[in-house]
């Protein structure tokens, strides 16, 4: 526990050491802050604005700029060979993973509660319905984690931080559209399957209307504890070449 | 400290480590020395805990490299060759970082300690991405040393340095031999040679010797070389015919100020050359062997063994 805390502190600090993490903050909360003016100005009294709207536009915009914010926590070790470092040092390969893992996740915990912002403007216009926005926030987290897992598997996988970034979007974006990918395959079967990975529908159709469903919960945090434990095999199995 | 049994290591069909075994006492500076390729690196990382070995066993400080791997890396310090390092971090944030990571107490303090013994305290706030090449390599040092471990294990530590900085590294690693027990690879040899205490040439994945880098000077050197001057200038000729007629002798070069003379393996000629020059009625001004290097064993021990291996094809 003690060396995932001290992991986990240097690669959130990490992260505001870099400009990466600022310019990537700066444009994210650039474009929710669009996207959700552009909403204020259609809607302009006639109907409540949804509270969950600017989070879902985080959440898709979260398939793009989360591999960014990963793509960084392997690579760059195994490529400048601090992971050789790491992994002589009395600790557990896994200890490594999930540190890491929990760096990025506090740092975009961070990220998606600056748009808080928007949310305190909503209520100061009209009073909207805190609930929406509490399970929108709560699936966006859930949500969050499964892609930083996501893009982290990649950037475990290759030294190449672009490849890994590009690699990371890629997988999120299949997955975010999963339900359209299912619709093209003709095993009944397997498209039910593929169609139930969807990044979207576990999160648009339920948390961001306000719906805490434990399915989708455990598909999140399911998908989040596969990938780990596929992240920690690789770190591992650099010892076995 | 360092105990290494038929060590093996295979990378799929590529065999790295041939069965290679040794020792290393408490207190002593062992030097690992080869051509690059040769498995010093390979080894170095089974010892470390990095990599498990395909057969044979390594225990440091009496655990098993493999079955009590954190045990051991609690005992050993590692620098390896390419030094660790965090381009974003400070010098001191980074070897506290790794102390806090060794569960040494009050890492702070403890990182300025070994920072000063490495001699980069008064660049501790400094970022790693602006120090030089040689800083960096103390750095490593450092954060190897943080947690005081009774082993230190460091992978090319004078690689890619100037001659001050290698010099520095030198003393600081021959000074740290006098409470570490420390294994150094390198593949210059006049290094190892003012480093180590003992000596172990690998080659190809073999231990091809093992011993004081003196002792293996004079192993070698039993038959070696022999500079013989004399005063009065006689025709080279009849110098080289008169000492090749010394029994003993192998065969007789003229050099530009006198005479190299190969002996036979484990016969001392120096006498029989003596007499034989006074018969002749010349003057002996000098006769002395003419020392190898560790580079010259290195270069035959090596040579014979490539030679072997072509027959063996």
């Amino acid at each position: 526990m003690r060396h995932i805390a001290i992991i986990f502190r240097r690669e959130l600090g990490q992260y505001f050491n870099s400009p990466i993490a600022y310019f990537v903050a700066f444009a994210v909360l650039l474009l929710t802050g669009f996207t959700f003016n552009d909403d204020l100005a259609m809607r302009n009294g006639r109907a409540a604005v949804d509270p969950a709207l600017p989070l879902i536009y985080l959440a898709q915009f979260s398939v793009f700029f989360v591999p960014l914010l990963t793509m960084r926590l392997l690579a760059e070790e195994n490529r400048e060979g601090t992971l050789e470092l790491l992994m002589t040092l009395p600790l557990q390969d896994y200890q490594i993973v999930i540190g890491k893992f929990l760096g990025a996740w506090a740092y975009y915990t961070i990220l998606i509660s600056l748009t808080i912002v928007h949310q305190a403007l909503l209520l100061w216009l009209n009073p909207a319905d805190l609930g929406v926005a509490f399970a929108a926030y709560i699936g966006l987290w859930l949500f969050g984690g499964a892609s930083i897992a996501v893009g982290m598997f990649f950037s475990a996988l290759n030294e190449n931080q672009i490849v890994a970034a590009f690699l990371g979007m890629a997988a999120l974006l299949i997955l975010w559209q999963a339900d359209l990918v299912g619709n093209v395959i003709s095993n009944r079967a397997l498209a039910e399957f593929v169609r139930s990975l969807s990044f979207q529908s576990n999160y648009s159709y339920s948390f961001a209307i306000g719906i805490v469903r434990l399915d989708h919960t455990v598909f999140f945090l399911g998908v989040t504890g596969v990938l780990l434990l596929a992240t920690a095999q690789i770190v591992q199995s650099r010892r076995w070449r | 400290m360092i105990t290494v049994e038929a060590l093996t290591k295979r990378y799929g069909r590529f065999t790295a480590l041939r069965g290679i075994s040794f020792q290393a006492e408490s207190g002593e500076i062992l030097g690992f020395l080869g051509p690059n390729g040769a498995g010093k690196t390979t080894t170095m990382r089974i010892l470390t805990g990095y990599m498990p070995p395909s057969s044979g066993r390594a225990a440091v400080a009496g655990y098993d490299v493999f079955t009590d791997s954190l045990e051991v890396r609690k005992r050993v310090g590692y620098l390896p060759e390419t030094v660790p390092l965090y381009p974003d971090m400070t010098v001191h944030g980074y070897v506290k970082y790794v102390a806090e990571l060794r569960g040494v107490r009050n890492a702070a303090s403890r990182a300025d300690d070994v920072l000063r013994i490495v001699g980069m305290h008064t660049r501790r706030e400094s970022l790693i991405r602006s120090i030089s090449k040689g800083m960096r390599q103390r750095v490593g040092l450092a954060q190897a040393l943080v947690h005081d471990p009774p082993v230190l294990i460091l992978d090319e530590p004078t690689i890619g340095l100037d001659p001050r900085q290698t010099l520095e590294v030198r003393d600081l690693v021959r000074s740290l031999g006098k409470t570490h027990t420390i294994m150094f690879s390198t593949h210059i040899l006049s290094e190892a040679e003012q480093v180590c205490d003992r000596v172990v040439i690998i080659h190809r994945g073999e231990i091809v010797a093992m011993d004081k880098p003196e002792a293996l000077r004079d192993q070698l050197q039993q038959g070696a070389q022999l500079l013989v001057r004399l005063g009065k200038a006689e025709s080279a000729d009849v110098v080289r015919k008169a000492l090749q007629n010394v029994v003993g002798v192998a065969s007789v070069n003229a050099l530009n100020d006198g005479f190299s003379v190969q002996a036979r393996r484990g016969v001392d000629v120096r006498a029989r050359i003596a007499n034989a020059v006074a018969a002749a009625g010349w003057e002996l001004l000098e006769l002395r062997p003419l020392a190898m290097s560790l580079e010259d064993i290195f270069l035959e021990l090596t040579v014979q063994q490539g030679a072997e291996a072509n027959e063996r094809l």
